[in-house]
């Protein structure tokens, strides 16, 4: 088995892969988490993945969390207090709406609460929200940490891992992939993940595959360290109408997120730009987001910023990952396009992926999540 | 925001700068003069805020604080106490002063942003009574503040002297000093430094001085411990051997509450690496430097670099480059220049580089110094990463500087790496037993220093 | 705690009150938060983060962040580059529990 790409996707695939015994060797373009999992906040939000597949399956992805660092043997700053969706008017409340009713019967657990609530849950939080919803299984986690936490234990159950090592080819006979070319080798296998991330369209390049993924900017800004004031991770309800719809994404406000990190440093977010994979911070988007998040978080007016970073965030046109085999060539297995997701679906995707090289079948279908999903039906 | 336009922006008022800035007003362009510090002049060009400039002070100091006299007199707009946080690919900076944000645009750009402490880190270097050289020299020479009434002084490089002078002046008591280097650097600097008179009579002065006060000079020295709690109460030294190797047995130990460390310069690129400048690793000048041609010009079409960031050379060399800088700026943009002066000018500075180049391979510090590190020694004082840390991410694969910085953390405090970085590069290619060519250095984004959220706001 | 490291052959700005920790100190106009602290032999400054270690200022030219103090309640100020002002209220960390 090769898989393509070391963030953590690739890496956890590689771990739960080689846990069922299954030979790999995992390469990786550049260094290990040096794109996307490397330039990311560590939500793993429930709240925020649309009722339905996608909430399923992220639900499935949570519950896996709750033993991983022991699975893992590593400590991956993993903590459960939870997440808040944070409404500045009540026309956002209202626009939510919908979308709140569908997720109650999702069984998440979400309870609404008002200005005095909240404030209670987090005495941080500025007196010019209107409403907030909680839910207890929102939590978060240090990506960087947990992308080497999957690499290790990947390691210790035999994985070979290779930095600095691209895919510049592939060997297919017939209708089948037999080897997959680097700079350095020829190496003949079977099966072939691609977790490239942002960079997954490129290797659906290598075999004429055309693999709807985009690089999708998202700045983030990291404060020094402050005491811990902040227990749960915050994100605006427009940051999720957003991801939704892209129009509201590219206007002057894409809502934000707010994360204090194991740390003490605070996470502030994001954009959603398509620019390619131009990964420079913007002075715009710097104060865009700090005019966002300070009202919010009125305590953030006293520290200072001390980086900016941007992320690229592997865009599919519909929200929803690509995984599972393509129709042709045999042997290639997608596995990418998580955009935002890629943290908190890691480890589900990961067991997916192993179940079905290993068993031939999954838990859950991955029919809808299949690259074939984006190729126009002839009408018949 | 407050907006300003100029035709050329300079970014560092030391030598380099002022020097710059003064042709660059002559000639009547409007020049906007940026520089972090509370006062003009950079690291070097120091006097206390109460007291007249020292323009009656001898040499190349004396030169400089007229200098500082004649920018205040000329139509130059200079702004202290500013953080440039950005700059764009237009070359627009973006400047936060007393948590006001201004954006400047320009016609050129002139980084002068000259250069930092390098230092080589020991068991107890943390401790609260271990400074800077340069730091004991701003507190004596800008505030009048002894750091202690006894001191012991350690590293290498021509800091050490400069600050025991300035001690021993001022009537502290100065224990050792302590030189890393050797007896066979001091006679190569002074014989092929014979045309760079003024730097060697200056060493030889401050030389004299600490001779004369009767303070033990020892050469091939080290600190190998720093001792106390809360602060420092005790060193221990020992001799170390050609290839930096400690020798047994040759400990001393001094009971002091203050120690002035320092072991050469690191230039500082940062900003010359947001604005896209291509840089190039050599050690000869000090580690990663601003690639520029003879006219100071970076490979960036409107951004011109000169002093310490060019290569670790002094202040005669950042005084002809702050010149050199200037005419390229002029003739770039379409003004005359007297290019008897240009070639004069070339030859001076293209004298004083090779005269640094040989005086930085001459305090390099060789490998096994790094490889030599304690463990338990801190390398990244933000986030307390140690030796330790850094030799076993290595071993796990994690062997570039962006990799080591997302295994560990290191370099992602509040310094931004600057006290870490060149450590870590060095460290790094004495593991991987290459040289610190092959690691990009740690990148760079906006903004540059720690800025307060407040700025953005107004 | 009484020392004053100051060089007296040096004539200075007018000489003002500033409250260390509560504890009132002499300054003088024109002075960083850092020269004064140095003056009266102030050195321990904070705790490191992880390892809660002692730490002071190390380059005195704004670069380490060592020297980070609380000024006017205002945490983590570089006391090398903020200047003294009267009646400023500088907070240190220089507790000796660890």
């Amino acid at each position: 088995m090769i898989v393509i790409g070391g963030g953590v996707i690739g890496a956890s695939v590689a771990y739960y892969l080689s846990k069922k015994k299954i030979g790999v060797l995992l390469l990786e373009r550049s260094d290990f988490a040096s794109g996307t999992s490397g330039a990311c906040d560590g939500m793993i939000f429930m709240q925020s993945k649309k009722p339905g597949l996608h909430l399923a399956l992220a639900l499935k992805s949570r519950r896996i969390f709750e033993d991983l660092p022991e699975k893992l043997g590593s400590d991956i700053e993993l903590r459960r207090n939870g997440g808040m969706i944070i409404f500045r008017s009540d026309l956002e409340l209202k626009a939510m709406a919908p979308f709140m009713e569908e997720q109650k019967r999702g069984n998440l657990g979400v309870s609404l609460l008002d200005l005095h609530q909240a404030r209670e849950l987090e005495p941080c939080l500025g007196p010019n929200i209107a409403a907030a919803t909680f839910c207890p299984l929102d939590a978060q986690v240090n990506p960087l940490c947990l992308t080497y936490a999957f690499l290790k234990a990947a390691k210790r159950h035999g994985a070979k891992l290779f930095a600095r090592t691209p895919v510049t080819g592939f060997h297919v006979k017939g209708n089948r992939i037999y080897a997959v070319v680097t700079p350095q080798n020829v190496v003949a296998t079977r099966s072939v993940v691609n977790a490239a991330g942002v960079f997954a369209s490129q290797v659906g390049d290598l075999l004429s595959l055309t693999i709807p993924v985009a690089p999708r900017r998202g700045q983030l800004l990291v404060t020094e360290v402050l005491p811990p004031i902040l227990t749960r991770c915050l994100l605006s309800a427009r940051y999720i109408a957003a991801k939704y719809d892209p129009a509201l994404a590219e206007g002057q406000n894409p809502g934000f997120s707010i994360e204090q990190t194991g740390n003490g440093n605070f996470l502030l977010g994001s954009t959603r730009e398509f620019v390619g994979f131009d990964k420079r911070t913007t002075r715009d988007a710097i104060r865009t987001i700090l005019m966002e998040v300070t009202p919010i978080l009125p305590r953030l007016k006293e520290a200072h910023l001390i980086r900016t970073f941007a992320g690229l965030r592997p865009y599919t046109p519909d929200g929803l990952p690509i995984l599972g085999k393509v129709s042709t060539p045999e042997g290639f297995i997608m596995a990418a396009g998580h955009e935002g997701d890629g943290i908190a679906l890691s480890p589900i995707t990961g067991q997916l992926i192993a179940e079905l090289i290993a068993d031939g079948k999954t838990s859950i279908s991955l029919e809808p999540f299949s690259l074939e999903r984006f190729i126009p039906k002839e009408p018949s | 925001m407050i907006r300003k336009t100029c035709d050329v922006v300079i970014v560092g008022s030391g030598f380099a700068g002022l020097s710059a800035a003064d042709i660059l007003a002559e000639r009547g362009l409007r020049v906007l003069l940026l520089d972090e510090n509370l006062h003009l002049g950079g690291q070097l060009l120091r006097s206390p805020p109460w007291s007249g400039k020292r323009s009656s002070a001898g040499g190349i100091m004396g030169y400089g604080f007229r200098l500082i006299g004649r920018i205040k007199s000329q139509p130059i707009e200079v702004l202290n106490r500013t953080n440039v946080l950005d700059i764009d690919e237009r070359g627009m900076l973006l400047v936060e002063r007393e948590e006001r944000m201004i954006s400047v645009a320009s016609k050129m750009l002139l980084l002068a942003t000259g250069a930092r402490e390098r230092f080589m880190p020991f068991k107890g270097w943390t401790l609260p009574g271990v400074i800077s050289t340069g730091a004991a020299q701003i507190l004596m020479k800008s505030y009048g503040v002894l750091p202690s009434k006894r001191m012991l002084i350690a590293g290498i490089g021509p800091l050490l002297l400069a600050v025991a002078g300035e001690f021993l002046k001022n009537g502290g008591r100065l224990l050792s000093v302590l030189d890393m280097g050797g007896a066979r650097e001091k006679f190569l600097l002074l014989t092929r430094g014979i045309q760079q008179f003024s730097k060697v009579t200056e060493g030889i002065v401050e030389s004299a001085q600490v001779f004369l006060a009767r303070v033990p000079y020892h050469l091939r020295t080290m600190v190998v411990e720093a001792r106390g709690g809360p602060g420092l109460s005790a060193v221990v030294a020992a001799k170390i051997g050609k290839d930096g190797s400690l020798l047994k047995g040759t400990e001393m130990i001094y009971r002091t509450d203050s120690l002035a460390l320092g072991h050469g310069f690191v230039p500082n690129i940062e900003l010359a690496q947001l604005a896209g400048c291509a840089i190039d690793h050599d050690g000869g000048k000090g580690g990663w430097v601003v690639r520029v041609g003879e006219d100071l010009q970076t490979s960036e079409d409107r951004v011109f670099a000169a002093g310490e960031i060019t290569g670790i050379g002094g202040a005669l060399k950042s005084m002809d480059e702050g010149r050199l800088a200037a005419f390229g700026i002029l003739n770039k943009l379409g003004r005359e220049v007297d290019p008897k002066r240009l070639i004069h000018l070339k030859r001076q500075r293209n004298r004083h580089l090779r005269f640094g180049i040989l005086f930085n391979n001459l305090h390099r510090m060789p490998d096994q110094a790094f490889l030599s590190i304690p463990g338990e020694v801190t390398i990244c004082r933000c986030e307390d990463v140690k030796m330790a840390d850094v030799t076993r991410a290595v071993k796990d694969g994690y062997d570039t500087p962006a990799a080591l910085k997302r295994a560990l953390r290191i370099g992602m405090g509040n310094c931004q790496g600057r006290i870490c970085a060149p450590l870590v590069y060095d460290i790094l290619s004495a593991l991987k037993k290459t040289t610190a060519k092959e690691f990009p250095p740690f990148s760079v984004r906006s903004p540059v220093k720690p800025v307060a959220i407040r700025s953005f706001l107004s | 705690m009484t020392q004053d490291l100051r060089i007296p052959s040096i004539s200075r700005g007018p000489k003002i009150k500033v409250f260390v920790n509560g504890q009132g100190l002499v300054a003088y106009h024109g002075e960083t938060v850092l020269a004064a602290l140095i003056a009266a032999g102030r050195r321990v400054l904070r705790k490191s983060r992880i390892d809660g270690e002692n730490r002071g200022p190390l380059c005195g030219m704004g670069v380490c962040y060592e020297c980070l103090v609380s000024v006017n309640g205002s945490p983590n100020r570089r006391a090398c580059m903020t200047d003294v002002e009267d009646h400023m209220e500088i907070g240190i960390d220089d507790s000796e529990d660890m």
